[in-house]
């Protein structure tokens, strides 16, 4: 019989880390399924880089444990960071070195990568060009593709991006958002990224979780994530009155507002697609029907507006 | 091996590590053209001592007897030279960020460490190597070959050693240096390992041979007492083989203690590493 279920990739079982008497982590447990492109949503300082830390091994967790690929993290570093890569915070590269020379180096440290592997992900990110370029003399978008370019060449199953587009202009952060989804749909890789900006995860998330001081608040698909809630539509309408008396007799739909055309209703979760449906039976014109949700709407909701976003 | 090769590269690609090439090769050159310039002045001072005692012919003012000299006026610049290096191999992964990609890569904290260190090794080899040769290149073309006359005022002694035997007991001695600088390669790494800037573990290392050599050369009963402890006392062991007789067991005493000190260094710096958590 086969098995439906998706395959893990990363799991976190009650990973808690500890600095002091402050628990930047506590009790956290996430899922990422292969070909998520996972997003890891919180406000500053709320945990996120302490949790992308201690998947990378860079801190050591107080309590819990890291499974990634089936495999513990603890027993099976080596292995299980070869076909991980990440890129903390900003991708620091080394400035004295050239673009070649640093992903020969950190490229090798997985394993031993040919010069046309090295020029075909440096072609993709757009820098063949500065190829044997120091470093130093590239800007920080150049920087992050430069790290986007390493994750490529290591050909892994999973990347880990700590806010890839923090810092860059909103050219480079287009670039970015697509170059991820990129990786996702034609390399099949795993994504896990983390974020504070809700509308980049909304334009590329297929899954995410809510992180809130330290603790897990939610997690899921971000489609019924959304959707979970009862949610405010606008709809253009025509002609008014009569939708207005239909949109009154159903139980399911609360009237907020109708002025020029324009009726503003909150639906019960999943119901909006059989609203339009009873207006169109109905000989009505429907000239829009949107949400007024947005992931900013429903991440303060459910960090009961503690975030600083 | 690969990954001492990306130590090696990395260290060797960056100009702060020709600095101290720079550096010993300036003060070889100047000391041994200055010194040449001054030859009869020079062989006037070591002389007047025992020209009433002794009959002494030859060419007293060789090569040899000159990166003696050096040698024995560079046990404060040379630490200081390595811990450009030493002091900066891993601290400089943490202040430029570097540290997280290389702690997200496969190989083992342990294997990373380890690597380091044998670069560390490595440049304080190459180092010493290089004076080594500057040194002795320079003062035989400058001041040619001969006998080589130590006085060991300290001791009230001075050695003469034929011309065929200075070249094996050079290096021996220029060996032994290398195993005493390695002691000072070790503590600034560990100074490096623990540190999240290079300023701190040049400045650390050097407080700690400046007062540590204050301490052994202090006239005074209590602090004699101390000298023992200090790895500083045995750093000068080189001079043993330039000595008559040579003194073995001193020299293994020596090499043990500082050997010991070296590796115990190393120890402390790998165990800091491997339980090091990574917030920068």
């Amino acid at each position: 019989m086969e098995n439906l279920s998706p395959e893990i990739v990363l799991r976190t079982k009650g990973l808690s880390k500890k600095f002091g008497k402050r628990w930047a982590v506590k009790d956290l447990n996430i899922e990422v399924h292969r070909g998520d492109v996972f997003s890891f949503l919180g406000p500053n300082g709320a945990g996120k880089s302490t949790t992308i830390r201690m998947i990378l091994t860079l801190l050591r967790p107080t309590a819990g444990s890291i499974e990634i690929f089936g495999k513990d993290l603890q027993k099976n570093r080596s292995t299980v960071l070869s076909r991980v890569c990440g890129i903390v915070e900003k991708p620091d590269f080394y400035l004295y070195l050239s673009a070649y020379e640093n992903l020969k180096i950190l490229g090798s440290m997985t394993r031993s990568v040919r010069r046309d592997e090295i020029m075909e992900s440096l072609d993709v990110v757009g820098l063949k060009s500065r190829v044997f370029e120091k470093v130093r003399t590239f800007s920080h978008g150049m920087k992050q593709r430069l790290g986007i370019a390493q994750a490529l060449l290591t050909k892994p199953e999973l990347v880990i991006l700590d806010e890839p587009t923090t810092g860059l202009d909103p050219q480079g952060m287009k670039e970015v958002r697509e170059l991820i989804k990129k990786l996702a749909r034609e390399r099949q890789m795993t994504i896990f990224l983390s974020s504070h900006l809700l509308s980049e995860v909304e334009l590329v998330s297929t899954r995410m979780a809510v992180i809130n001081q330290g603790e897990l608040v939610t997690q899921g698909a971000v489609s019924e994530l959304l959707d979970r809630e009862a949610m405010e539509y606008s709809m253009e309408v025509s002609p008014l009155e009569p939708a207005v008396e239909l949109i009154r007799r159903l139980s399911w739909v609360e009237l907020l507002s109708s002025e020029n055309s324009c009726i503003e209703v909150r639906i019960e979760p999943g119901r909006a697609p059989e609203l339009n449906k009873i207006l169109i039976t109905n000989d009505m014109e429907v000239s829009s029907f949107y949400p007024h949700r947005t992931l900013e709407d429903f991440f303060l909701k459910v960090t009961k507006g503690t975030s600083e976003i | 091996m690969k990954l001492f090769w990306f130590e090696t590269y990395k260290t060797f690609s960056r100009w702060r590590t020709y600095i101290s090439f720079g550096f010993i090769a300036l003060i070889v050159i100047l000391t041994e053209v200055v010194m040449k310039l001054s030859a009869n002045e020079i062989l006037y001072r070591m002389m007047r001592s025992f020209e009433k005692d002794f009959l002494i012919f030859g060419n007293v003012l060789n090569g040899w007897f000159i990166t003696a000299f050096i040698m024995n006026s560079l046990h404060i610049h040379i630490p200081f030279l390595i811990t450009l290096v030493a002091g900066d191999i891993v601290s400089s992964e943490a202040t430029s960020g570097t540290v997280r990609f290389l702690l997200t890569r496969p190989p083992s904290r342990s294997k990373i460490i380890t690597a380091k260190y044998l670069t560390t090794l490595f440049y304080t080899t190459g180092l010493v190597i290089f004076l080594a040769l500057i040194c002795v290149s320079l003062g035989l073309i400058l001041f040619g070959s001969g006998d080589l006359i130590m006085n060991y005022q300290a001791r009230f002694r001075i050695v003469f050693i034929p011309e065929t035997e200075v070249p094996l007991r050079m290096l021996l001695a220029f060996t032994a240096a290398v195993w005493s600088m390695t002691v000072v390669a070790s503590l600034a790494f560990l100074f490096s390992t623990v540190a999240e800037n290079s300023i701190g573990p040049i400045i650390g290392t050097m407080a700690v041979v400046i007062v540590f050599l204050v301490i052994g050369n202090f006239p005074f009963d209590f602090f004699r007492m101390l000298s023992p402890y200090l790895f500083t006392t045995y750093m000068i062991f080189w001079q043993r083989f330039l000595d008559d007789p040579i003194s073995w067991e001193e020299i293994a005493r020596s090499a043990t203690i500082l050997g010991l000190h070296s590796i115990g260094l190393f120890l402390i710096a790998f165990a800091a590493f491997n339980r090091k958590d990574i917030k920068s």
